[in-house]
C-alpha cells in the first residue's frame, strides 16, 4: 500500500517531531531519557523500576547462551540453564514485564523465510512495503509455532494476520484511491504541524507537510476555523480531491485520542476546537455513536443512574446494520447528537448554521 | 595516471593554484528539487558557511532504464552538470558521491531497479536465496560486492556520470572532492551468516584462505578437518555448529575468524575496485573518501584497511543527545585511527522512519564531536528534500531559524582556523581487532547484528554467546567491557585519550606515550609485533588481564613479554594504575573540572586556543574548571564572556556544549 515512488516532504524539525508525537505520547520523554551507555560496563540505574524485556537466546537443545534484560543487561546466571522453564517464572524471577526466547540461528532462517515468501508471492509487489511486512509477520508467526520464538505474554496469541487484500480493503474504507486524506493541527491558534496524505493507482505516494500545505494555500486569514475551507481548496487544487478533512486544536485531539471518556471526540466537534471537513459517512457514524454513549454518559448523571446508553442500543444497532445506506447519522437518528451534545455541554440553543456535519 | 589537481593536507583541501577549502560542507539534492530553487538553495547554504556543497549522483534517477541515460536532455532536474556550474558561479566548490549505492532514503539505495533484480548480481544468503533488506519503502535484494557482473555494470555507471564530472574537476570545475560508493557494510544486512556466499564471493573466499594459510593442507590442519578440494573448504553458515557444551571443536574458531576477517577483506576489496574504476573513468585527480555507518565497532567495515584504498575515512553521525559517550567514542576512535576525523554525514535532521531527532540532538552531535577531536564535516542535509524532515534551509531556498545556529558554528570554526588545531592526547586504547571479530562472530541474532545493536543505542557485544567456550572467560564480552571501564576511568581522572584500532598505520600508535592493549588467552601475533615496533619507537605500552598463548589460529605461540601488565578487569587497579601513569608520566590534564562535566582542549602552536565544556547529563550545573592562567573565555554561539584568574564559573544547561575560545585576560 505505500508506493515505491512515496514521496515524504515539507517538515521542518518542529512540525515534524509534533507529529510523530501525537502518536507517541511519550516521544519527548524518551528522548531526553538517558540511553543505556553504550561504553558502561556498569548496569544502567535500576531505579527506573521493575519491567522491561528480558531476551533470551538458546540452542536446539533449550541451554541458555545468552540472556539480556533491557534495564539490567547481561544476566550471566542463566548461562548454561534450561530454558524449558515456565515462562511467566522467568520473567517474574528476573522482574521481567515480558520474555522472549529465541533459539539460535532463527533469525537468519526467517530472513531466508522471507525471501522465500517474496519469491512465492510476486502480487505482494503490487501491494507494496505493507504486503511485504505481511510476508515477514507471517514469517514469524510460523517460527512461534514451531517453537523457534517464544514469547510471554503473547499479545497476538489469538489474533490473525490480515491478508494483504484485506489490509487493502481496510485502506480503501480510511482513504480510497485517488483521494486525499488532510490534517491541519494548531496550537492556540498557531499552526503546530499538518500532514496531507494522497492515494494514487491504489499506492500512498504523498506524505506532505506544513511548508507544503504553507505553499499551496497562500496567505491566510489566520483563524483556521474559518480558514479550513482554504486549506481543503488547496489540496483539492494541488493533490487530490479531499475525502476526509481534520482541523483541531492540538490539545483537543491529544485529549480525545487519550480520553477513555464517551463522547469526547463528539464534545470536541460540538465545540468547534475539532471540525471535520469533508467528513465521509464512516467517521459520521463513529461521531454518532460517540455522541450517544456521551449523552448516554451524561444524562446517566443526571438521572440518577438511567441509562440512556441501553435505550439508544436499539438505534445504534439499527445505525450499524444499515450503515451503507444511509445519507446521515442525523436523518437515521432523528436528531443531530453533535448538535444536542454541544447545546449539553453549553446548555444553551443548539447552532443550526453549523455545516461541519 | 592522472596527475592530482587537489591535494588533502590535514583535515582541508588544497587545490592547486587556489587556496585552503577545510572539509566542511552542505548537502542539496539537485534532482529532487525544482532547478528553479536551485540557486536560491545555494546561497542559503553558502550563507550558512560552507566552502562546498555535497550531492550524490543517483545511478537510478541518470538511468531509469537500462540503457536510458538523462543528465537533464529531458528532465532539468537530472541537469547534474548544470547544478555543479551553478554551483561554481555561487562560489562554491563541490563535493560529489556518485555511489552506486547511495542510499539517499531512495527506493532501491538508488540503484537501478534492472540492477537490484538481476540475480547474477544479487547477495545470497547461505541457503542461497537473495538477501533482503527491510527499509521501507520497499524491501529489496541487496546486490553482491563480490559479484563481478555487478562491478561491470557499476564501472558502466562511473564512464556515464564522468562524462559530466570530469570536465568539472578542479582545476577546469569546482569538482574537488569524490566518494566512492557508500556507507559500506553488506547494506545494513551485516549479521557474521548474512552473506556472502554468491559463487564469485565464493571464489574469493578460497583466494584468502591460500593467503592466509598456504597450502589446503594448511588450509585444513588450521580449520582441524581434511579438505580433499579447495571446494570443499566452503565458508561457515553459523557459529554453533562445531561447539559442543563449552568446547568448540578444533579449528571451529580460526574458520570463524577466517570468515570474519574475510568479509572485511571482500569490502575492502570492492572499494579499491570502484576507487580503480572511479580512477580509470578519469576521475582520479581529486582526493576520494569513503564513509562508515553507524555502529562500526560492530561492523565488518575495516577502517585502517579502508584508510588504504582511499585518501580518507570517516564516520557518519546521527545521534541523539543522550548518546553523549558513544559520540565522544566514535570521534576518539576515528581521531585515534586516522589522525584526521572527518564526518561524511554529520545529521541536520533525519530520515522519516527513524528515531526523531530534534535540532538541539543535531546540534549537540556536532558540538560534542568537534570537542573530540572531528575536523571537518559535512551538514546532511542542509537543504530540504523528500523522505527527509529537518533540513537548515527549506526546498525553496529560505533559511529556517536553526540555520542561524549553524552559520554562528560555522563562522566560529572558520574565524577560529578549527581545522588546523589540535586535541593532544597522550593515552590510546587499543582496540583489538582479532577480539572484535570474535565478538562479531559470536553474536546470536543474526540479521540484527552486532553493528545493527551498537546503531540503536546499544553495544556490539549485546547480542554475543555469554558463554566463556573453553577460555577462562567470555572474551567476547571481556574486551569491549574492559576498553569501557578504561575509559571512564580516564575520564573521571580528567586525562585526554583516544581509541586506535589495531591495524592503524604504526604513525598512529607512536602519536602516543602510553598504549593500553586488551589481551587474553589468544592474540593476534601480528597485533603483538605492531606493540613491540611501538614500544622499541619509546611507547609505554600496557597489556592485560592475561598474557596470551594462542594465536587467532588457536595454536600455541610464543608472545615475548611486550611492556608492562595490567589487570584491566579490576577497578580498583586500574584508576589506581592512572593515577600512577598521571604522575610517572606527567600526563596532561588540561583545564580539569569535576565530573559529570567534562572539558576538551584544543590547541596550536600559539597555545591553547579553543575549550570545550560539556555537559552530557540532564541536569543544570555550574562547571568549575581550573585555569592554568587568567583567561577571557567567550561562548562562540551566544557571545557569553567568562572571564577568570585561576577558575571558570560558568552555568552549563542540560545537555549541552559551549564552545570557547580563550584569550589570555589583560
Amino acid at each position: 500500500m505505500i508506493g515505491p515512488d512515496l514521496r515524504v516532504e515539507g517538515f521542518d524539525v518542529t512540525s515534524w517531531r509534533h507529529l510523530v508525537g501525537l502518536f507517541m505520547p511519550n516521544l519527548e520523554e524518551r528522548m531526553d531519557r538517558d540511553a543505556h551507555e553504550s561504553d558502561d560496563p556498569a548496569p544502567p540505574d535500576p531505579t527506573e523500576g521493575q519491567g522491561g524485556t528480558l531476551v533470551v537466546i538458546d540452542d536446539p537443545d533449550r541451554v541458555i547462551l545468552a540472556a539480556r534484560h533491557s534495564f539490567d543487561g547481561a544476566i550471566p546466571a542463566l548461562i548454561g540453564e534450561s530454558s524449558s522453564q515456565d515462562l511467566r517464572g522467568l520473567c517474574a524471577s528476573h522482574g521481567a514485564m515480558r520474555v522472549v526466547v529465541i533459539r539460535a540461528g532463527a533469525m537468519d532462517e526467517l530472513s531466508d523465510a522471507l525471501a522465500e515468501g517474496l519469491a512465492q508471492e510476486p502480487e505482494s509487489h503490487r501491494h507494496g512495503y505493507i504486503a511485504q511486512w505481511l510476508v515477514l509477520l507471517r514469517a514469524v508467526r510460523q517460527m512461534m509455532e514451531v517453537g523457534d520464538l517464544r514469547v510471554w505474554p503473547n499479545p497476538v496469541a489469538n489474533v490473525p494476520l490480515p491478508s494483504a487484500r484485506m489490509a487493502q480493503r481496510a485502506l480503501d474504507a480510511v482513504l480510497p484511491d485517488g483521494k486525499a486524506l488532510l490534517a491541519a493541527l494548531f496550537d492556540r491558534g498557531r499552526p503546530y504541524t499538518s500532514l496531507v496524505i494522497r492515494r494514487r493507482n491504489g499506492l500512498i505516494d504523498l506524505v506532505a507537510g506544513p511548508d507544503l500545505l504553507t505553499q499551496w494555500t497562500g496567505p491566510l486569514g489566520g483563524d483556521w476555523r474559518r480558514d479550513h475551507r482554504v486549506f481543503t481548496r488547496a489540496v483539492e487544487r494541488n493533490v487530490a480531491p479531499v475525502h476526509l478533512g481534520l482541523f483541531a486544536e492540538v490539545s483537543a485531539v491529544r485529549e480525545a485520542l487519550r480520553s477513555g471518556e464517551p463522547g469526547e471526540w463528539a464534545r470536541q466537534v460540538a465545540v468547534r476546537d475539532v471540525i471535520f471537513n469533508p467528513m465521509p459517512m464512516s467517521v459520521k457514524l463513529a461521531l454518532g455513536a460517540d455522541a450517544v454513549r456521551g449523552i448516554s454518559h451524561v444524562s446517566s448523571g443526571l438521572l440518577g443512574g438511567v441509562d440512556l446508553w441501553k435505550a439508544a442500543g436499539p438505534i445504534v444497532s439499527r445505525v450499524r446494520s444499515r450503515w451503507t445506506e444511509i445519507q446521515s447519522v442525523s436523518d437515521e437518528l432523528g436528531f443531530d447528537p453533535l448538535v444536542v451534545l454541544a447545546a449539553l455541554m453549553r446548555r444553551d440553543e443548539p447552532d443550526l448554521e453549523s455545516d461541519e456535519h | 595516471m592522472t596527475e592530482p589537481t587537489v591535494a588533502l593536507e590535514g583535515a582541508s583541501l588544497r587545490p592547486t593554484g587556489a587556496g585552503e577549502v577545510p572539509l566542511r560542507s552542505g548537502a542539496m539534492h539537485y534532482w529532487r528539487l525544482s532547478p528553479d530553487s536551485w540557486r536560491d538553495g545555494l546561497r542559503a547554504l553558502k550563507a550558512m558557511g560552507v566552502p562546498m556543497v555535497e550531492t550524490y549522483a543517483p545511478w537510478q534517477v541518470h538511468e531509469p532504464e537500462p540503457g536510458q541515460w538523462d543528465f537533464g536532455q529531458t528532465d532539468p532536474r537530472k541537469d547534474l552538470g548544470r547544478f555543479l556550474d551553478m554551483a561554481a558561479e555561487e562560489g562554491l566548490q563541490a563535493f560529489v558521491r556518485p555511489g552506486p549505492h547511495i542510499n539517499a532514503e531512495l527506493t532501491y539505495f538508488g540503484l537501478p531497479a534492472h540492477i537490484v533484480h538481476d540475480p547474477a548480481m544479487q547477495a545470497r544468503s547461505p541457503s542461497g536465496r537473495p538477501v533482503i533488506l527491510y527499509f521501507p519503502p520497499r524491501m529489496f535484494p541487496v546486490p553482491s560486492h563480490a559479484s563481478e557482473a555487478y562491478l561491470k555494470a557499476v564501472g558502466g555507471w562511473f564512464e556515464k556520470v564522468a562524462e559530466v564530472l570530469r570536465p568539472r574537476l578542479h582545476p577546469e570545475g569546482n569538482v574537488v572532492l569524490l566518494q566512492v560508493d557508500n556507507e559500506i557494510g553488506y547494506y545494513f544486512r551485516n549479521g557474521p551468516f548474512c552473506q556472502d556466499y554468491h559463487e564469485d564471493a565464493l571464489v574469493q573466499w578460497i583466494a584468502h584462505l591460500e593467503a592466509t594459510h598456504g597450502s589446503l593442507e594448511e588450509t585444513s590442519a588450521a580449520h582441524g578437518t581434511e579438505y580433499v578440494t579447495w571446494a570443499d573448504a566452503l565458508p561457515p553458515k553459523r557459529f554453533g555448529e562445531g561447539v559442543h557444551g563449552e568446547e568448540p571443536k578444533p579449528g571451529e574458531l580460526t574458520l570463524q575468524l577466517d570468515w570474519a576477517r574475510f568479509q572485511e577483506q571482500m569490502l575492502t576489496t570492492v572499494i579499491d575496485r570502484m576507487a580503480g574504476q572511479m580512477r580509470d573513468a578519469g576521475l582520479g585527480a581529486v582526493p576520494f573518501i569513503h564513509n562508515v555507518s553507524l555502529g562500526e565497532q560492530g561492523l565488518q567495515a575495516n577502517v585502517p584497511a579502508l584508510g588504504e584504498v582511499v585518501d580518507l575515512v570517516g564516520l557518519d553521525y546521527y545521534h541523539p543527545a543522550r548518546e553523549h559517550r558513544t559520540i565522544k567514542r566514535r570521534t576518539l576512535y576515528l581521531d585515534g585511527t586516522t589522525g584526521r576525523a572527518y564526518a561524511p554525514e554529520l545529521g541536520v535532521g533525519a530520515p522519516p522512519w527513524f528515531t526523531p531527532l530534534g535540532h538541539d540532538d543535531s546540534l549537540y552531535t556536532a558540538l560534542c564531536a568537534l570537542a573530540y577531536g572531528l575536523r571537518g564535516f559535512n551538514l546532511y542535509m542542509a537543504v530540504d528534500r523528500d523522505r527527509w524532515y529537518g533540513a537548515a534551509i527549506d526546498s525553496r531556498g529560505r533559511a529556517r531559524p536553526e540555520a542561524d545556529d549553524w552559520m554562528r558554528l560555522n563562522e566560529a570554526l572558520e574565524d577560529l582556523a578549527f581545522h588546523r588545531l589540535e586535541r593532544k592526547a597522550d593515552v590510546a586504547l587499543m582496540i583489538p581487532r582479532e577480539y572484535a571479530r570474535y565478538a562479531r562472530q559470536t553474536h546470536l541474532l543474526g540479521p540484527l547484528s552486532p553493528s545493527s545493536l551498537e546503531a540503536l543505542g546499544g553495544t556490539p557485544v549485546d547480542g554475543c554467546r555469554g558463554d566463556s567456550l573453553g577460555f577462562d572467560r567470555p572474551i567476547q564480552l571481556r574486551w569491549w567491557q574492559d576498553l569501557a571501564r578504561l575509559a571512564q576511568a580516564l575520564t573521571a581522572a580528567g586525562v585526554p585519550y583516544r581509541y586506535v584500532d589495531s591495524e592503524a598505520p604504526l604513525d598512529r600508535l607512536t602519536a602516543h606515550r602510553l598504549i593500553v592493549a586488551p589481551s587474553y588467552t589468544f592474540a593476534a601475533t601480528e597485533r603483538w609485533a605492531r606493540l613491540r615496533e611501538a614500544t622499541d619507537a619509546g611507547v609505554t605500552v600496557v597489556t592485560g588481564p592475561s598474557a596470551p598463548t594462542l594465536d587467532t589460529t588457536f595454536r600455541e605461540a610464543t608472545f615475548e613479554p611486550v611492556g608492562e601488565r595490567l589487570s584491566l578487569d579490576d577497578e580498583v587497579q586500574v584508576q589506581a594504575a592512572i593515577h600512577a601513569w598521571v604522575e610517572r608520566f606527567s600526563l596532561r590534564r588540561p583545564y580539569p573540572t569535576r565530573p559529570p562535566i567534562e572539558t576538551s582542549l584544543h590547541e596550536d602552536e600559539s597555545g591553547d586556543r579553543v575549550l570545550f565544556v560539556l555537559n552530557p547529563t540532564q541536569e543544570s550545573h555550574r562547571a568549575e574548571i581550573a585555569l592554568p592562567r587568567p583567561t577571557v573565555a567567550t561562548d562562540r554561539l551566544s557571545g557569553e564572556v567568562f572571564e577568570g584568574t585561576d577558575s571558570l564559573t560558568i552555568p552549563m544547561r542540560p545537555q549541552r556544549t559551549r564552545l570557547l575560545s580563550l584569550e589570555a585576560a589583560q
